[in-house]
């Protein structure tokens, strides 16, 4: 639904007498500020042990290189306090932990420690129902000449379940998320979609579904606006910046950005047709 | 006089009678000129923070793509803003646009923009003309905070049939007047529509937007002492895009009207207005249908009072009944998934009672004073939530965030029953001071209450937002307003005023509120404050081949929204900050010029601060895209923003006052093409990743030509 506004501003800009134009602008720059990428999924057919997490800092908004966080402490526990460690690869503020134990419903509860603060958070892992059908439509997106894929899932019924779809494909740069509630979907058959100008037959497609908690549902709802461009007009909203489940316990105010999720995942590659 | 002279000599030498018939002359007047003095500053009364327009000194500006524009023309006077080009809505003494009271024949209006703000809802050849009461509001206007654009339409002519037309690239429109019952009544007609999707059809593009318009009038004189009126408004628009996405919404009024002489002083006016606003789209890709409006019945009954000539009064009464639909939703079709659901619907009703007397009390000295009563009645049939504490937006101490509450429990009110209720007593007062025959000084107070709102957390608002009345977690918004103003009048008037307002109860929003289909909107709302102040000063040309305005305005608007205990941030950290629409200087110009019977020509240019925008003060990596990071709200600026219209009027033959008479109007928008920036937007390149700032221009330089005739 929130596309909406960007249909409206879209829409402006294709019929009236609109441009748009890439211009240079100065921008101030804050103080570097922590960013922990803590992305826990267990794809569906494996053991999940082998789990990620990135720690990185903000810097300018027009640098080119993303500064990252190296010589941290990270681990993560399980209810009956079993550690995870994560060891970084050197040099690449990349932490690995190769002895992961995903299950579902478990609470787990992730530790940072740098630069003498301690930042932690605490999920729950979430599962997501398995992709049943995909569908292939030639005539998608506003002019009708666009290749759209589909893919199709059940919603369960019986409670409010929060989903998170992920596309990636060498014709963008960066993955594509999408956020879904089943607020009007309760129990039915749902969807996510994906369409691109420039998909030709033999592109591959790789779609992830995510279960999720309600908070990312929120965290990545902002995340995604905000990220699509933000910035002033009639139809944006104030951007602020989006507050994940990240705690510094050392000092509340200097907050860490990013999240710790802990979801099921499942996961295909489509070949369009 | 308007006899011929009759002469005949008589010797009077007897009783004569004799009758003379005299025979009637034409007269060979003198061309009698009237000097107008029109739009001269009112020195003698209290009424301030009044701009009035005629439609004649709207239809001599320049308007975008050849559209005569009443919300354009008003964004000229001192104290009115928007949100930039292209923005619906307008903004007064830095109040929201949500704040203003837009009145159509008395009839409330939701929405006043057309293609989301591109054109206005106002037909102009239907308008007679139009006040906007930027402070000082007398009494008997009520429900909105910041100001009251008074719209009144054309009556028709109850002599002769005409009708009148003009035909733009844009739109065209078509009025038709005449008597009913010569001399009794009249009737007016007039409709509006836009064809620039006709042209998309041709070239085979399958987007289309439209909107098209009727206003109608007709009045009857029943006798001496007995008028009726029926006042009309019917407009749509409707977006069609790529069969996917269909969107059509707008107003429709109906004010019919008993103008009633109890005696010479005592007037009276009883109306029954009926407004409605309805929003609907469909969303294919989503299989979703959605509808959304507002309905509102309201009757008023005013009264003029002219006890002496020094003492007028004015009182009344109104009630207004709302029936909110924030919402059905439904499938398109039986492929969808979506299943039907219907948002609680909301209802209240707003009584309200004034008095406002005017008072001369010396030569020197006058007073306005009174005051409006009004109440506000939240009624069932609903569930309400409850919440823990009574809040229904938490706050997290640990992430230093608001979230939304959870409902403990749902408290069922029955149909007609109270949910909420609320009274405000709104004290009014305005005092002039004449220095000399040509200066005054003036100053006002009012209060006024506002108890529905637009929920929109957009700079301007979006024809999708809804509105919501007061109840337990939405307060009421509260304004005190004064100002104070210094008038002089001759051959050049010069209206200066300053002013300061506060309003309690401003709504703000959580960081990332979803409003859209948000089934308990008090999740996502705070009650904030908000203040305003500035300087005015309208310099004015009334007379010779050079007319024109120019107005200055020097202001700031901003709004808080505190923690509500000593633990919680509050929204930008409790921080002041300046509102979307807060313009610190606006520099308007409007000139026309006469230079024959034949042309005329109009110019109007603006100069205004950039709006207020948040831009990034960094950037970093999440899941494989790059976010931009974000400080406290709308602490940086875009661009000034500046433009320069011309028009030219060419009438052929400009001594023909009857049958066919005709005009062409050529008129260019944005004359040196400057490239305002609509907004600015940050974002990574879709081939190359890379961030960049966008900016968005709506209009650049537009030729258009217009054709108006009459007969």
């Amino acid at each position: 639904m929130k596309n909406i506004k960007y249909i409206a501003l879209l829409f402006l800009s294709v019929l009236c007498f609109s441009c748009e134009e890439v211009v240079d602008v100065d921008l101030k720059t804050a103080p570097p500020r922590l960013v922990i990428d803590a992305s826990i999924d267990w794809v569906k057919g494996t053991d999940g042990t082998t789990q990620k997490i990135k720690l990185t800092t903000t810097t300018g908004y027009f640098q080119n290189v993303i500064p990252v966080v190296s010589n941290a402490t990270v681990f993560v526990t399980n209810s009956s306090n079993t550690v995870f460690t994560f060891t970084e690869t050197p040099g690449t503020g990349e932490y690995i932990c190769s002895d992961f134990q995903a299950v579902i419903g478990e609470t787990y509860v992730l530790t940072v420690v740098h630069n003498g603060q301690t930042y932690t958070a605490t999920e729950k892992m979430t599962a997501v129902p398995d992709i049943t059908r995909t569908e292939q439509n030639n005539e998608g997106g506003f002019s009708n000449d666009e290749i759209e894929v589909k893919f199709f899932y059940n919603d369960n019924g019986q409670e409010d379940n929060f989903y998170l779809s992920k596309f990636e494909t060498s014709r963008l740069p960066y993955p594509d998320y999408d956020v879904l509630d089943d607020k009007f979907f309760q129990g039915n058959e749902m969807f996510g979609l994906f369409t691109h100008e420039d998909f030709k037959p033999g592109d591959q497609l790789k779609i992830s579904l995510l279960g999720i908690s309600e908070r990312y549902y929120n965290y990545m709802y902002i995340l995604i606006g905000i990220a699509e461009g933000a910035g002033g007009g009639p139809f944006q909203t104030t951007p602020a910046n989006v507050r994940g489940n990240i705690v510094n316990q050392t000092d509340k105010n200097n907050y860490a950005l990013g999240y710790f999720r802990v979801s099921e995942r499942t996961e295909l590659i489509y070949t369009i047709q | 006089m308007g006899f011929q002279t009759s002469e005949e000599k008589i010797s009077l030498q007897q009783n004569l009678r004799k009758n003379i018939s005299l025979e009637s002359s034409t007269q060979n007047l003198e061309e009698i000129v009237i000097t107008e003095r029109k739009n001269i500053a009112n020195i003698k009364k209290p009424e301030m923070s009044v701009n009035k327009l005629t439609i004649q000194e709207i239809k001599k500006m320049p308007a975008v793509m050849g559209e005569t524009d009443i919300l354009k023309s008003i964004l000229q006077l001192p104290g009115v803003t928007n949100a930039g080009e292209g923005a619906s809505g307008f903004n007064v003494r830095g109040g929201a646009a949500d704040q203003n009271l837009i009145l159509l024949d008395e009839a409330l209006l939701y929405n006043s923009s057309h293609l989301f703000g591109f054109f206005s809802v106002f037909n102009s050849d239907a308008i007679k003309d139009l006040k906007l009461y930027k402070g000082g509001i007398p009494s008997r206007f009520g429900g909105r905070v910041s100001s009251v654009l008074d719209i009144y339409q054309k009556e028709g002519n109850s002599n002769e049939f005409h009708m009148n037309g003009g035909i733009g690239v844009i739109s065209s429109r078509l009025l038709a007047e005449g008597p009913l019952e010569k001399g009794k009544g009249s009737f007016l007609v007039a409709g509006r529509s836009s064809y620039a999707h006709l042209f998309l059809k041709l070239t085979d593009n399958k987007n289309s937007a439209y909107f098209y318009d009727l206003n109608t009038k007709l009045s009857y004189k029943l006798n001496e002492n007995n008028s009726l009126f029926l006042s009309g408004y019917f407009g749509r628009d409707v977006f069609d895009i790529g069969d996917q996405f269909n969107n059509v919404y707008g107003n429709a009024v109906l004010n019919l009207r008993w103008n009633h002489l109890y005696s010479e002083k005592l007037f009276s006016n009883l109306s029954m207005i009926y407004s409605d606003y309805y929003y609907g789209l469909k969303l294919d890709v989503a299989g979703l249908n959605w509808d959304s409006g507002i309905k509102n019945y309201n009757i008023k009954y005013d009264f003029k009072h002219y006890i002496s000539d020094r003492y007028k009064m004015t009182y009344g009464l109104n009630a207004v009944y709302y029936d909110f639909n924030p919402g059905t939703v439904s499938p398109t079709g039986a492929s969808s998934g979506i299943n039907r659901e219907q948002l609680d619907k909301k209802y209240a009703l707003e009584p309200a009672l004034y008095v406002d007397a005017e008072h001369e009390i010396t030569d020197k000295l006058s007073i306005n004073y009174g005051f409006r009563y009004s109440m506000f009645y939240r009624m069932g049939q609903q569930d309400m939530n409850i919440y823990a504490n009574n809040e229904a937006v938490t706050f997290n101490p640990e992430l230093q965030i608001y979230e939304k509450g959870k409902p403990i429990g749902t408290e069922h009110f029955g149909s007609g029953k109270t949910i909420a209720s609320f009274d405000n007593l709104e004290p009014r007062l305005a005092v002039s001071y004449q220095l000399d025959d040509n200066q005054s000084i003036k100053a006002s107070y009012n209060r006024m209450s506002q108890y529905i709102h637009l929920v929109s957390n957009t700079a301007s608002p979006t024809p999708l937002d809804v509105w919501a009345p007061s109840d337990n977690f939405i307060k009421p918004q509260l304004l005190d307003q004064v100002a104070l103003g210094y008038f002089h009048n001759d051959d050049y008037t010069l209206e200066t005023e300053i002013y300061y307002k506060k309003v309690k109860n401003r709504i703000d929003y959580i960081d990332g509120a979803d409003l859209i289909a948000n089934k308990a909107i008090e999740q996502v709302i705070l009650n904030g404050r908000s203040r305003s102040y500035g300087l005015e000063v309208l310099l004015r040309k009334n007379s010779g081949k050079l007319n024109g305005w120019i107005s200055y305005t020097l202001s700031r608007s901003e709004q808080q929204t505190p923690g509500r205990t000593a633990l919680e941030t509050g929204i930008n950290n409790g921080k002041w900050y300046s509102t979307g629409y807060d313009k610190t200087h606006n520099l308007a110009v409007t000139a026309s010029y006469k230079l024959t019977e034949k042309w005329s020509f109009g110019s109007t240019f603006a100069l205004q601060s950039g709006q207020p925008v948040t831009f990034p003060n960094g950037q970093y990596e999440y899941g494989g895209v790059i976010v931009p990071s974000y400080g406290a709200r709308n602490e940086d600026r875009l661009p000034a923003y500046h433009h320069l219209d011309v028009s030219a009027t060419y009438i052929p033959k400009p001594d023909k006052k009857k049958g066919w008479q005709g005009e062409w109007v050529f008129s260019i928008y944005n004359l040196y093409n400057r490239m305002n920036s609509a907004s600015m937007t940050f974002r990574q390149n879709e081939d190359t990743g890379r961030n960049e700032a966008v900016r968005l221009s709506i209009f650049g330089f537009i030729p258009s030509v217009t054709y108006n005739f009459k007969f």
